[in-house]
């Protein structure tokens, strides 16, 4: 397998493997970090997604170069890069306060990191030029960073970090600042940016619908562990635990018992007694009771008799769907989610006997 | 009555305080001192109510006091000069040394910068004399340096520090330092230190980080540092004089010596404008300057 390359073939830009980071010493440390292991692809939008301290920015920084994890190792491109400091190497930082320099014009931002690297003046006014047009602030090019509006730093951030054009583009909770509608043209920008520059983005966010939308994909963290890598669909359809579960999305959790297991399909029974196909988890319980989650939106409601009963609580109406609240045998709730069709009559009432149903496979067996 | 003049008057009258302190503390004694310049000086100090234009005259020529002949009043001039020059090296060394004090204190934990900032302080809040005294008593030919040296075996005389420029410098940098260490401390803390990660995460290297970051986000703290230290430090008195040991005198010995032995009230007087038009002129440059650099974009 030649160097750099991953088993499925594509090219690997970021190998980080068991790192991690104590900060302080003695009763006072903290470990931040707990071994990390993860491979970024060349021109991927690798996004890590987790709640506020679990150690995303931990991470991120530990990338840049401004931490100094504690062990592990950290590649990029197969160079080992932990001994090089920040300005040596081949990354760039759009940081969540974008840091931009005040005494700089929006030009001089943009071109700090050419001048930096003594490239010949004509190149960095082409460069920056350039820059000022993909971020469309040409007209803007003069002002002083104070003299323009969150969302136009957001983008002198990012044209600044994209100027050198490193190799990877490192973004901490850039749109965090912004207004929810900013918010949304900005992601549609960056995924732009992304796909136009080719450039390797490592996203940090802890917004889990900004990171199902714009991520090639997502690593979730907690506690400054990994706790799954996969696609967006993937993370939602099947989370391994718990935590990400409920950390992204809405899901019903429901005690179960694995009955038997065939690949990574698990025969569970439910508290009702009735028996379906789930998927499994890799490295989880191959037997005896386990927690099953259940999106809102893969069930449905059904008459008494289903794969689980319960007493109607509750019919919530949100616009876009209707949520049913369903109150188990076990007392537990579980809200089914459904779209509405237009000038649809409600057809159930609060209180009366239903059942609930889902498609074999629809369930995932967590691993804790 | 219009809104506004409400608020106008009612801002005026926010800073009568303020403006009877400055009129009788500042404005009043500046206009005696000038009113004064203008007069005749008295027999025993004081002055004699006859208009005279003599005493700036005297501040740059010198009239021979047995034959009238006039020539330039070459000791004035010298003493101005060695005012300026010694004040702009002590700006200059207190800079240099200020500089990393404050970025090293407004790098330290939050908890124990405070600390830091008093052991500059403390030294402040002591006696001047107290003070100049200690240098006197570390530089002198039996003090702690040369004491040492001999006893070391590095040097067999001792060496002459004491009622030099080197004296009155070392004094005058040790006087006012916390003067600039403060004002650039200051304005280091309020600096957002995610720049310099900023800079070095797009390549620079420290030189550049300190010449292209810091530097440029500090400066109003280096040019009010600047300021504080270079005005106290052209009128200085007690240090040149305890340090440069009537040797080395500058202008506000000159001064003090025109309003004591010297009798001559006006001549002081006169000095003292002439050294506050200096100051003013100086200060009007060097702001100046300062400030079209920075102002570059506004
Ligand atoms: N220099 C440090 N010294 C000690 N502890 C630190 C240090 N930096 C971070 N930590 C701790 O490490 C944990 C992870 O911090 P980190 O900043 O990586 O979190 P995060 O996931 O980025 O959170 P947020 O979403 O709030 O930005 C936190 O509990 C934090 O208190
Ligand atoms: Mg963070």
């Amino acid at each position: 397998m030649p160097r750099g390359e991953s088993s499925d073939g594509a090219r690997r830009m970021i190998n980080i493997v068991a790192l991690s980071k104590t900060f302080g010493s003695g009763a006072t440390a903290f470990t931040a970090l707990t071994d990390i292991n993860i491979t970024i692809r060349e021109n991927e939008f690798f996004t890590l997604l987790g709640p506020s301290g679990c150690g995303k920015t931990t991470l991120l920084r530990s990338i840049a170069g401004f931490v100094d994890p504690s062990s592990g190792s950290l590649t990029i491109h197969g160079d080992d890069i932990l001994s090089k400091p920040p300005y040596a190497r081949p990354v760039n930082t759009v940081f969540q306060n974008y840091a931009l320099f005040p005494h700089m014009t929006v030009a001089e931002n943009i071109g700090f990191g050419l001048e930096m690297l003594d490239r010949p003046k004509s190149e960095i006014r082409s460069v920056v030029g350039e820059m000022l047009e993909l971020v469309q602030m040409t007209e803007m090019a003069d002002r002083m960073t104070s003299q323009i509006s969150g969302g136009q730093q957001q983008r002198v951030a990012l044209a600044r970090a994209l100027a050198p054009k490193p190799e990877v583009l490192l973004l901490d909770e850039p749109l965090s600042a912004l207004d929810f509608k900013l918010r949304k043209e900005m992601q549609i920008e960056l995924k732009r940016l992304q796909s136009e520059t080719g450039i390797t983005f490592v996203f940090v966010t802890h917004d889990q619908e900004e990171a199902l939308t714009m991520s090639d994909r997502i690593a979730v963290m907690n506690k400054g562990r990994i706790l799954q890598v996969g696609g967006p669909k993937d993370i939602y359809d099947h989370p391994a635990e718990r935590f990400v579960a409920d950390f992204i999305g809405d899901t019903n959790f429901v005690t179960a018992e694995i009955q038997s297991l065939e690949g990574d399909t698990a025969l569970v029974r439910l508290p009702s007694g009735r028996q379906i196909a789930a998927r499994s988890a890799p490295d989880g319980a191959v037997s005896g009771p386990v927690t099953i989650a259940v999106r809102p939106e893969h069930a449905t409601l059904e008459a008494q008799g289903a794969l689980l009963d319960g007493l109607l609580k509750n019919i919530v109406y949100f616009g876009t769907d209707t949520h049913y609240h369903v109150m188990t045998q076990d007392g537990s709730t579980f809200v089914i989610r459904r779209q509405n069709q237009p000038d649809a009559a409600e057809d159930h009432k609060v209180g009366e006997q239903v059942g609930i149903s889902f498609n074999p496979g629809v369930a995932q067996v967590l691993r804790d | 009555m219009p809104n506004g003049v409400r608020t106008a008057r009612r801002r005026w009258l926010l800073l009568t305080p303020a403006l009877v302190i400055l009129l009788f503390a500042a404005t009043g004694p500046l206009l005696i001192v000038l009113v004064y310049s203008f007069l005749t000086p008295g027999d025993y100090g004081g002055v004699v109510w006859t208009f005279s234009t003599d005493a700036w005259f005297n501040v740059v020529v010198e009239r021979d006091f047995f034959d009238d002949t006039l020539s330039f009043a070459d000791a004035h001039l010298s003493i101005f000069w060695r005012s300026v020059k010694l004040s702009l090296v002590t700006t200059l060394v207190a800079f240099i040394v200020g500089f990393p004090t404050a970025y090293f204190i407004a790098t330290r934990p939050r908890e124990t910068r405070d600390m830091w900032m008093l052991l500059i302080m403390v030294p402040f809040w002591t006696n001047l004399l107290i003070r100049t005294f200690a240098v006197m008593e570390i530089i002198r030919n039996e003090g702690v340096i040369n004491t040492g040296l001999i006893q070391l075996g590095i040097i067999d005389a001792p060496i002459q520090m004491l009622f030099t420029e080197f004296a009155v410098t070392l004094g005058m940098v040790y006087v006012y330092l916390p003067l600039m260490v403060l004002p650039i401390y200051a304005s280091m803390e309020r600096m957002d230190f995610s720049l310099i990660e900023a800079g070095y995460d797009l390549y620079a290297s420290r030189w550049r980080i300190l010449r292209k970051v810091i530097f440029p986000l500090v400066k109003p703290g280096v040019v009010a540092g600047s300021i504080l230290v270079f005005v106290p430090a052209l009128g200085a008195y007690v240090t040149p004089r305890v340090l440069g040991g009537g040797k080395q005198l500058m202008l506000g010995n000159l001064i003090e010596l025109q309003f004591g032995q010297g009798r001559n009230w006006p001549l002081g007087a006169a000095l003292s404008i002439s050294l506050l038009a200096i100051v003013m002129v100086a200060l009007f440059v060097y702001v100046r300057s300062a400030g079209t650099q920075e102002g570059r974009h506004d």
